[in-house]
């Protein structure tokens, strides 16, 4: 076990290496200067070289790209062109709105997702069950987040106004309370500003969770037939057992494996959606960070969230890969 | 629906489903032509509604029309889905916006097949030193979800209709090269490409003429597949800025300007988002119904 995972972690870092440095060539070549972009078109010849020599972006490419790979190692992304201050402390600001949305989608579709794919699995022969949810699952799987959140907007915000139309609500705060203590010594107040933070919460984990689902019921739609289908599925039936048990002791456990194996995939999705979904809902986090710096032209900080991205990704499949023998005894790593 | 495999439950007693009754047959067929059939009608439309849109959109799609600038559904008349900011009619733009979605959910898919089947198919068939270098790069690529990739291509060329083509083309070419390569692994096995080495047919004859075509239909489920994500990733890139810039209209683009008017005009984002979701529905449906019918082993995948 020891070995495999040693061998996984050595597998994973030329991985990231490449990942690394496509996001780095490519930001490298990207048309229009982060001098420019940051200065407008009226600065002058001196004052934009000022800016180059000052950023380290008239250093041979060769040079900058060491520098970059050697800074990553140690977790040091450099500073914001645009903000100045270190892209680290950026990420760590933005790192928990993402965090949160994404497990609240997670719940989102788990809750959806999960009992939808086993029911149309086990009810397949129900058409009045199975095109529904069928139905349901194709139009979550075609439905763009984007689309989604912008119809929850207009309906729940604009028309209702049962929701904020934008933000993110004050998380920092929050981390701020529980940090200090303060969240012990004033629940009211804390409870108010983790209500504020949920508040805002809603729409956007709805619109992504709902795309999530689709992706989730399926996928548990196909491991749930896979389980009905093996022997000891059978044999139970044999025996006699009533179907209701047959269901929960034997084909829900081991339902969970192949549902594992999706855990990786439903990261990857995840976070592309906080993107899509954070630049709808106009949220603080990775995603529109990425989008605004690549937009800014701000290297570093792109460079920054999209390595934080691809970490993430290579790390929670490595995980799942380890997860795997914890959940199911017969598989043994060489 | 029910398929062989799943003769273990105990419903599926009776085995007489191949003499059935004429008039249940026609219902079978409906049950089992009924999806893909609607599929291939809303994506044929789709085509049509791209490749004929001079003749189809009823006003241009750039002419400003000053005495309805923001009108809902219906204004003047001409308007059936209403108007955007500048006065330019939203359906005629939706209609023309469909061009950039096809152009480029059909274009990137038939780059990433071309690039992604040879080298997975070589992969798969030479093993060895060329399988790792194909496939950790390939997994280098893999690293990054399809919009991000395609985002960070787009991002570095700028965004026209062939960088965007090429951005997702070259998202998409890692999951054609992972697909080929595991169907290249078992079809190498197969008597039949022994036979064809034994005829003295050489290393590219063997890929070119025997494993190639035993794993395109299964390449051409999947590529359907990724046509809907390729419009899916499109619109994306476009609603965050990143696609073809205005005043092309694409679907993505029309959303985006019209995120700015949801309160007083939510028609815009809504008919535009409509689109997206019935092109990418259009070829999710066909492409799971071919899958489902040509190879119940990948169902549900």
């Amino acid at each position: 076990m020891i070995t495999y995972v040693l061998r996984r972690v050595l597998v994973a870092i030329p991985m990231l290496l490449g990942a690394m440095s496509i996001v780095f060539f490519a930001m490298r070549v990207l048309p229009g200067d982060p001098c420019v972009a940051m200065m407008g078109d009226q600065a002058t010849t001196e004052a934009l070289a000022d800016c180059t020599r000052n950023l380290g972006l008239n250093r041979p490419l060769a040079l900058q790209y060491a520098d970059y790979l050697w800074r990553s190692v140690r977790l040091d992304f450099g500073n914001s062109f645009r903000q100045g201050y270190p892209v680290n402390e950026y990420i760590g600001r933005m790192f928990p709105h993402t965090l949160v949305l994404v497990l609240a989608s997670a719940v989102v579709a788990a809750l959806v997702g999960v009992p939808i794919g086993i029911v149309s699995a086990l009810k397949r022969r129900n058409p009045l069950v199975d095109y529904p949810l069928r139905i349901f699952a194709l139009l979550g799987l075609s439905m763009p987040v984007f689309w989604l959140g912008i119809l929850l907007l207009i309906v729940f915000s604009l028309r209702l106004d049962l929701f904020p139309l934008i933000g993110g609500g004050d998380l920092d705060g929050v981390l701020a309370m529980i940090r200090s203590g303060e969240a012990f010594t004033q629940p009211r107040d804390f409870l108010a500003a983790v209500g504020d933070v949920l508040h805002h919460l809603v729409l956007p984990a709805l619109a992504l969770g709902f795309t999530l689902a689709a992706t989730v019921s399926r996928l548990s739609r196909s491991a749930m037939l896979e389980v009905i289908s093996q022997d000891y599925i059978r044999t139970a039936r044999a025996k006699g057992q009533r179907e209701r048990a047959i269901v929960y002791k034997h084909a829900l456990r081991n339902m969970m494996v192949p549902l594992l194996t999706i855990i990786g995939l439903f990261v990857a999705i995840a976070l592309t959606g906080t993107v899509l979904t954070e630049t709808v809902f106009t949220r603080p986090g990775l995603g529109k960070m990425l989008v605004d710096s690549i937009n800014a032209r701000d290297y570093p900080l792109a460079q920054g969230a999209i390595t934080v991205f691809t970490m993430i990704i290579i790390m929670v499949n490595l995980v799942v890969d380890m997860l795997y023998a914890v959940v199911d005894p017969r598989i043994t790593y060489r | 629906m029910a398929i062989a495999r799943d003769a273990a439950a105990p419903e599926l007693t009776a085995v007489g489903a191949a003499e059935a009754p004429p008039d249940r047959s026609l219902r079978r067929a409906l049950r089992r032509y009924g999806p893909i059939g609607i599929g291939l009608v809303m994506a044929l439309a789709m085509v049509i509604m791209a490749a004929a849109a001079p003749w189809l959109a009823p006003l241009s799609p750039s002419a400003q029309f000053a005495d309805a600038v923001l009108k809902g559904p219906g204004a003047q008349d001409r308007h059936v889905l209403g108007t955007d900011e500048f006065g330019r009619d939203v359906f005629s733009r939706i209609i023309w916006g469909a061009r950039v979605s096809l152009q480029v959910g059909l274009a990137s898919v038939v780059f990433g097949f071309a690039l992604g089947v040879p080298l997975g198919i070589l992969a798969g068939v030479q093993g060895r030193r060329t399988e790792t270098v194909i496939m950790r790069s390939a997994d280098m690529f893999m690293a990054f979800p399809t919009l991000l990739l395609a985002l960070i291509i787009v991002t570095a060329l700028g965004g026209t209709l062939l960088n965007e083509i090429l951005a997702i083309g070259v998202a998409l070419t890692p999951n054609f090269i992972r697909l080929s390569r595991s169907l290249a692994l078992t079809i190498r096995e197969q008597d039949y490409i022994l036979a064809a080495r034994a005829l003295g047919g050489g290393q590219i004859r063997v890929m070119a003429h025997h494993v190639f075509p035993n794993a395109l239909y299964a390449l051409v489920v999947v590529g359907t597949l990724y046509i809907a994500t390729a419009i899916r990733t499109e619109a994306g890139l476009s609603f965050l800025g990143l696609g073809i810039p205005p005043p092309t209209p694409s679907w993505g683009n029309i959303l985006s300007e019209g995120r700015q008017y949801i309160k007083c005009c939510p028609w815009i984002t809504t008919f535009s988002g409509l689109a997206i979701m019935l092109a990418v529905l259009a070829f999710n449906l066909v492409g799971d119904c071919l899958r489902d019918l040509l190879d119940p082993r990948l169902k549900g995948e």
